[in-house]
Order: C-alpha cells, then structure tokens, then sequence
C-alpha cells in the first residue's frame, strides 16, 4: 500500500545521511513494530511515511504509483502520524477529536457519534470537556491516538505511542489497533524503543541503525572501535566489560550486531566452536508471540537471545538464574 | 506642571466643546490609522506566514529586507512618495498628493515591515508540531496556517497594535505626502506639530493627549478581543 523506494534522505544537501532504505513497505492490514535506538531514524522514516516530508533522494509510493507533492495533500487525508509527544490544539478534548472530521465536512451529529466511539474505544470520554492544560502526558497520547483514529485512516504511524502510558492503558490501545485491523484492513506502523511491546504487539518487526535496516534487532547493538588487522583470526571488540571476538576486515568505529536468534542459550558453559562464550545471570524474560521468549541476561553487558519456551522450561530459566551465552565470532554483523 | 494641567483641561475642554475641527482631525487620524492597519496586516500577515513557514530561494534575504526595512526612516518614506506621487512622476496620474490616501499609503509602506517581520517571529514562536498535526490529519495549506495562526493569536494580536501604534503616531511622511491641509489632511500628529511651532503649546498637548487617549482606546478594545477569545 504505502511503500519507500531507494530513499535517502538529509536535512541539508551535504548533511548527514538520516535515512537510507532500498525499500520498505507497509502493505494493508499489516502491523509493523519499528524498533531502534534514539536518533536511529525511526521519527523521520514515519514522517516519510506520513508524506508530510519529501525524501531528498527516491520515491514515496502509494498503490503502487509514485506520490507527487499534490498527491501528498489528497493522501495525508489516508495516512496520518501521531508523534512521539503529540500536540492538542486549543480547545477541548472533543473539538481535538473532531478537527479531522470538520476538514472532511462531516456533519456535526455524525462527527459527534464517530469521535464519541473514538473516545470511548481509547477510554477517554471522561476527557472530552477538558482543555489540553487539564491532561497529563499519558492522557495527551490517548487522545492523539482516538484523533487520528476517528478519521478512519488506510495507514495510522505512531511513533512511541505509549511512552507516558501505564501498563493498562498501553494494551488497551494495541487491542484497539488490533481489532481496527481486523475489522477494515487498517495498516499500524509503530516506532518503538519498549522491545516487549513490539514483539508482544506487531507481527513484522523491523530493526533500524544509523538510518538502515538492520538485520539484527537493536537488543544487541554495539557501537564499538575496531582494532587494525590482527594476526588472530579474529579480532576483539571492548563492549563495556567484556571483549567480543568478531571476523572482520574492518577496522576504526563500527556498530556490532548480535542476532538474538544466534545466541545459544544454556546453564554452564559447554565445549563448542563458539568465540564468545559469556556466562551471567538472566534479568528478564518476555514472551513474544509464536511460543517464542526474549531471554535478557547481564553477562558483563546487557545481550538478549532468543529461545522457545520449551527451551526455557527444560533449562529453568527464571530470572536471577545463572546462564551462559555462546556465539561464533562469525554470527556478529558489522556494519 | 501648570503646562502640563493646562494641557489635560484644555483636552477635555476640546472634546466637550463638540468643536469641529478637532473632531474632523480625530476622525481623519482614526480613519487613515485604521485604513493603513487593516491593508498593511492584510498584506504583511500573510508574507510573515509566507516568510516563517515555506522554504523558498531568497527567503533569508527576503527576511533581512523586511528586517532592515523596519528602521526605515518616515521622512525617506515620505520623500520617496513624494516624487512617486508629485504630478511630474510615475504615480502623479493617481492625484494623491495632498490627499488622505497618500497618508495612508505612506503609513501602508512603514507598517508592512512591522506587519511582516513580527508576525514572522510570531509563527516561528509557534511548535512546529502544530502545523504537521494539522497536515496529517487532513489539513491544507490554509487550514494548517490557521491552525497555526490560533496558536500564535496573542502574538499577533501584539503585531496588530504595534502597526496600529505605528500609523498613528507617525509624522515625517503624513507631513510631506499629506501636506497638512486644514480640514482636509490634518492629522493629530501634523496638528500637534503645527500649534507647537506656532507657539500654542496648551493646543498642542491637548491634541497629544487625545491621540494617547486614541491609542489607549484602540489597545483596550484589542485586549477585550483576544480576552474573549481565551481558551
């Protein structure tokens, strides 16, 4: 539906590269989790997708055809962004809630019955008659989320949008994005930096780094100084208190990826071909979806891995257990 | 301080007395104050907006004009309007000169750049997420501007005043290009400036006082609008 192509993007025209994606889409229905550390490009990649900026270098397109600035202004009527701090305009929660409605030319009994749903949906009827210095942060997000729901759109991005909410309110929203998918195809593109809620919540995710698709998710990324060229098969990147052992050519400043999915999970260390074989104690364990668990254990640094929940039955993983993590030196990305 | 005493009475005497002329000299003050405040924010609201809001080639050099355009001296303005309108150059066809509308469009050239730059700085004040909260949620340009416009209105109502305070105390062009004909192009200003040289101090300050009444009036009434429209 909504679609980037060859898209590199700066703010100023020998800037830094924020941006640069051979492709990424978003098709209908689909619930996309964009994960990646701050200033990784997330904001600007969802304002992209909002076509509420032009990418400096490729093409936005939707259905298939390229988005030309006036096709913009007539799409932004199908796609709409709520930010990471979201804005209330001057007025009540409920002209708030109405203002996209008013531009569409709903009548106002219709309005009043759509953005009343919207509320009720978001939990927050009760806020409907206050201004936006009435609401807390948590409250200011919910209603951001029932504007932009109100008007129905074909692709709703959120950036952090439950980064001021408690626990509670967090999944009422993500029920609400998942029945409003279910119910009209409506496609969610979220950014978000709470890991647990974009595995628990999305079906597709996405880890981006320094403006890329990353391979990895970004649990396990480390920026890092590369040795020069060693005699050593492989080389030893300082990653807080431990050393990791990489294969590479490369040398100087590079980020380091550890793909959960390539962590061998057990008790005590075992005899293997594994370079890096780090022992520690599990901190947190969440459980995505697939019957798959995050395993976070502090080995020295934080790392992350992925297991089945078999797997963590039959090693009787809880957290403060001790554990043992081991990767090939082959396993880590560089980029 | 008797000076100064005399002055208020004299005011007051003035006002009451329903004379005529000081009436038709408020009256034209007011006139030509409003006229040249409505055609300058008309125009330099919107290039403000223009000026804050878009990016176009030029823009910055678009912004340090009407920056120094600002500290345009009035009696340049009016000389330049002079020879624009006097009969023997390019505008002298309008037969302004003399006349109230060549006040006005003097004041017009001195209050755009007050118009342009303030209300620039206003919607630069203004958080960009505004303008982009309206434009996701279906807005076009006129409308995220108007989103944008509610946002900074206390500011610019402040521009409004300050244009209106510009006008209306104004004296160097209204002088040249009014000429100050009794009756006819005789402001508050230009009276003031002719009872002072003529020695008739008490009917000078009177005028002054009435013109700061003027001014105060027109700000209160400002005030009260932006007051109704707090939320």
């Amino acid at each position: 539906m909504l679609e980037l192509r060859s898209v590199r993007h700066r703010y100023e025209p020998n800037g830094r590269l924020v941006l640069d994606l051979d492709a990424f889409a978003v098709p209908p229905g689909a619930l996309i989790g964009i994960v990646g550390h701050n200033g990784s490009g997330k904001s600007t990649l969802l304002r992209l997708l909002a076509l509420l900026e032009r990418p400096a270098e490729g093409e936005v397109r939707f259905e298939g055809k390229p988005v030309t600035p006036r096709d913009a202004r007539a799409l932004r009527r199908r796609v709409t962004l709520v930010e990471q701090r979201p804005v209330l305009f001057r007025g009540t929660v409920r002209d708030n809630l109405g203002y996209g409605l008013r531009i569409r030319g709903v009548s106002r009994a219709d309005g009043n019955r759509i953005l009343e749903s919207a509320a009720e949906r978001l939990g927050v009827q009760g806020l409907l008659g206050r201004s936006r210095h009435e609401l807390s942060d948590g409250e200011v997000q919910r209603v951001a989320v029932a504007r932009a729901l109100a008007i129905m759109p074909d692709v709703l991005l959120l950036d952090e949008p439950v980064s001021s909410a408690d626990r509670a309110a967090a999944a009422a929203m993500y029920r609400v994005l998942d029945e409003e998918r279910r119910a009209r195809g409506l496609a969610v593109c979220l950014a978000s930096h709470q890991l647990e809620d974009a595995y628990r919540w999305a079906d597709d995710i996405r880890a981006i780094a320094e403006g890329k698709l990353s391979p990895v998710t970004p649990e396990n990324l480390f920026r890092v100084e590369l040795p020069p060229r060693s005699a050593g098969a492989a080389k030893l990147a300082r990653v807080g208190t431990i050393a990791i052992a990489v294969a590479t050519e490369r040398e100087g400043p590079a980020i380091l990826g550890v793909p959960p999915t390539d962590i061998f999970v057990s008790r005590q260390p075992l005899a293997s071909s594994a370079r890096n074989v780090f022992s520690g104690k599990v901190t947190r364990l969440a459980h995505a979806r697939a019957g798959t668990v995050h395993v976070t254990a502090d080995v020295g640094v934080e790392l992350v891995a992925v297991v089945t929940e078999e797997a963590v039955r039959e090693l009787g993983l809880v957290p403060g257990s001790p554990v043992t993590f081991a990767f090939k030196a082959s396993a880590v990305r560089v980029f | 301080m008797d000076f100064l005493g005399d002055g208020l009475r004299r005011a007051a005497q003035l006002l009451l007395s329903t004379d005529a002329e000081v009436y038709g000299i408020v009256f034209l003050t007011l006139k030509v104050a409003l006229v040249a405040t409505v055609i300058a924010c008309g125009l330099g609201l919107p290039a403000g907006f223009l000026l804050a809001g878009s990016r176009f080639w030029g823009r910055r050099a678009a912004l340090t004009v009407v920056n120094t355009a600002l500290a345009f001296p009035t009696v340049v303005v009016g000389l330049l309007l002079y020879g624009l309108l006097s009969r023997r150059g390019p505008l002298g066809g309008l037969g302004w000169l003399y006349s109230w509308r060549a006040i006005v469009l003097g004041d017009v050239v001195l209050a755009l750049p007050i118009a342009a730059a303030l209300s620039a700085a206003a919607v630069q004040g203004v958080d960009p997420r505004i303008r982009r909260t309206a434009e996701t949620l279906g807005a076009g340009a006129w409308r995220a501007a108007w989103a944008v416009a509610r946002e900074a209105r206390f500011a610019l109502a402040a521009v409004i005043t300050a244009a209106f305070g510009h006008v209306v105390a104004e004296i160097g062009s209204a002088m040249i290009v009014g000429g100050n004909v009794r009756g006819q192009t005789r402001t508050l200003t230009t009276a003031v400036a002719l009872y002072t040289s003529q020695g008739d101090f008490g009917f000078a300050l009177a005028l002054g006082v009435i013109l700061l009444a003027l001014a105060l009036l027109v700000n209160i009434a400002l005030q009260v609008l932006q007051g109704r429209g707090h939320a």
